[in-house]
């Protein structure tokens, strides 16, 4: 059984290393396949808006940013992400140097890199004058490696990779991002009250 | 043994705080260290890849060897150059604007000097102008500036409206991308609104490229013109000018043809821009000023890294 299962590894490995009669099979095609990292979330960078008349509000740039595949979890990952969302860049960046973990060196690394790219290709005056907007962590490629299990069984070990999201924005972060401050008996009073006003009657008019 | 009474209670705990972290509290190390070994062996070593590897750091030998184990071919080197002769690389001869459009004081030197320069140079734009007629027979001034009046506001407005395909018809290659530099990203509103003076031709010249035969025409026609001109970034924020206040523009436009071409036409191939014009006005944009940057102190890394590189060198002939 143990011959067996040392068999099943090595083919297992050399699986991708095919050569059939010198000529390259799996390896050289590899050279010229398409990548497979994440493309949708820098196209943001590229989409140009209409321009503003001079009353309006001047948009705030932003930028965005990803790190791809990072050699951690994607799920440990997010805990990291979430944690510096609706910051500003100088407060997200001095939290993650305190977090004991291995994900937080790549996000405050990625914060970093859009802080500059911000200064640098999206016209934002002031590198301190951005807050997380938005963080977020997506699975990347898994590699499945082996190990023993009693009895001649096998299991699955998953190596994974993430990647990382991040978009700054210009000016001041909200005041609560999450939403945690209750509101007060007024402000919850007033509320109903407009929602009420609002609702529609169905076939009174 | 992160964990140990040796990091908790040795030295190391007052060691700064890069030694220490990552420190963990609770530990997944097994608690009899017998069997570590065959612990270890249930895994099946995997050898990772390194997504992120940064190529252009490693080294011209590094390369070879990662080539050389994964038995990659190394590319094929590009020898071609692309050659593309519709349009010349500059300008012969350029027009030189006379000081303050032609009305400056006679006294000022540069004038004076200017005036004396003109006399021989129209003669040479007569000849060139007739060296044009030999080619084109139905060559008429007064027609041909309303034509390049046309190409011009067609150039511009193909610029505005980001078609590039139709930019190629209105200006030369060498132009093309002095049109399009720094408009990438950016939304720009013109607007032609009249011109203050008919155009006219000042000034006329051919050359021969390569062969005898081979003629392009060359003829700087001056535009006075009233437009409008705003510049957005791409979250639409004004970066130059404005949609409501009009400009006078006085422009020296030189126009390209292939003469020998049977199918060639006059194209926007410069701007000539003279001494005497008006500085640019500052971007609108505001950046913050860089620090500058502190002299590199030499290292002695250098060396290190060399032998390095002759030590993996020596394991790819291997």
């Amino acid at each position: 059984m143990n011959q067996l299962f040392k068999r099943l590894c090595i083919s297992s490995l050399n699986s991708n290393q095919v050569q059939i009669n010198n000529i390259h099979t799996g390896i050289t095609a590899l050279a010229w396949s398409k990548s497979d990292l994440p493309r949708k979330f820098l196209l943001h960078n590229k989409k140009i808006y209409p321009p503003q008349s001079p009353e309006e509000e001047p948009r705030p740039a932003f930028v965005c940013h990803q790190k791809t595949n990072i050699k951690y979890s994607p799920l440990k990952l997010w805990y990291i992400a979430c944690l510096v969302r609706g910051m500003t860049v100088d407060e997200a960046v001095k939290q993650l140097s305190f977090v004991n973990k291995k994900g937080a060196v790549f996000v405050k690394e990625a914060i970093l890199e859009a802080q500059e790219l911000a200064v640098k290709e999206h016209n934002v005056e002031f590198r301190s004058n951005l807050w997380v907007a938005e963080s977020f962590s997506g699975k990347g490629m898994t590699i499945k490696g082996i190990r023993r299990h009693a009895k001649g069984r096998m299991g699955e070990v998953r190596y994974q990779f993430s990647h990382y999201f991040v978009r700054l924005e210009e000016g001041k972060p909200p005041a609560d991002y999450y939403k945690v401050n209750p509101q007060t008996p007024q402000q919850q009073l007033n509320n109903w009250l407009e929602q009420m006003r609002k609702r529609k009657i169905i076939n009174s008019y | 043994m992160a964990n140990s009474l040796l990091s908790k209670m040795g030295a190391l705990r007052l060691a700064p705080v890069i030694f220490i972290q990552p420190s963990r509290t609770t530990t997944s190390k097994h608690y009899i260290p017998k069997y570590k070994k065959q612990r270890a062996q249930k895994y099946l070593k995997v050898e990772l890849p390194n997504p992120n590897e940064d190529i252009a750091a490693m080294g011209q030998e590094k390369i070879r060897q990662k080539m050389k184990e994964r038995g990659l071919l190394p590319p094929r080197p590009w020898m071609e150059r692309p050659f593309y002769i519709s349009a010349t690389g500059g300008v012969f001869e350029p027009y030189v604007p006379p000081e303050g459009d032609g009305k400056a004081s006679l006294v000022s030197t540069t004038r004076a000097k200017q005036a004396v320069q003109l006399l021989e140079k129209k003669s040479k734009s007569m000849m060139a102008i007739r060296k044009i007629k030999s080619f084109e027979e139905e060559f008429d001034q007064k027609e041909f500036v309303q034509q390049a009046q046309n190409t011009y506001i067609k150039a511009h407005e193909s610029l505005v409206s980001g078609d590039s395909r139709a930019l190629r018809l209105y200006v030369t290659e060498k132009a093309y991308p002095e049109f399009r530099f720094n408009s990438h990203g950016k939304t720009i509103r013109w607007r032609f609104l009249e011109s203050l003076e008919p155009p006219r031709v000042v000034h006329a010249r051919c050359t021969d490229v390569v062969s005898k035969e081979n003629i392009y025409g060359q003829l700087t026609v001056r535009f006075h013109t009233r437009q409008t001109l705003a510049v957005y970034d791409r979250f639409g924020r004004l970066i130059h000018g404005s949609e409501i206040v009009a400009k006078d523009v006085l422009e020296y436009i030189v126009f390209e043809k292939h003469l020998s071409n049977l199918y060639g036409t006059w194209r926007i191939h410069e701007k000539i821009i003279p001494d005497w014009a008006p500085p640019k006005q500052p971007s609108k944009l505001t950046r913050v000023m860089p620090e500058p940057e502190p002299e590199p102190v030499k290292v002695a890394a250098d060396k290190v890294e060399s032998v390095e590189g002759k030590e993996t060198a020596a394991i790819a002939d291997k």
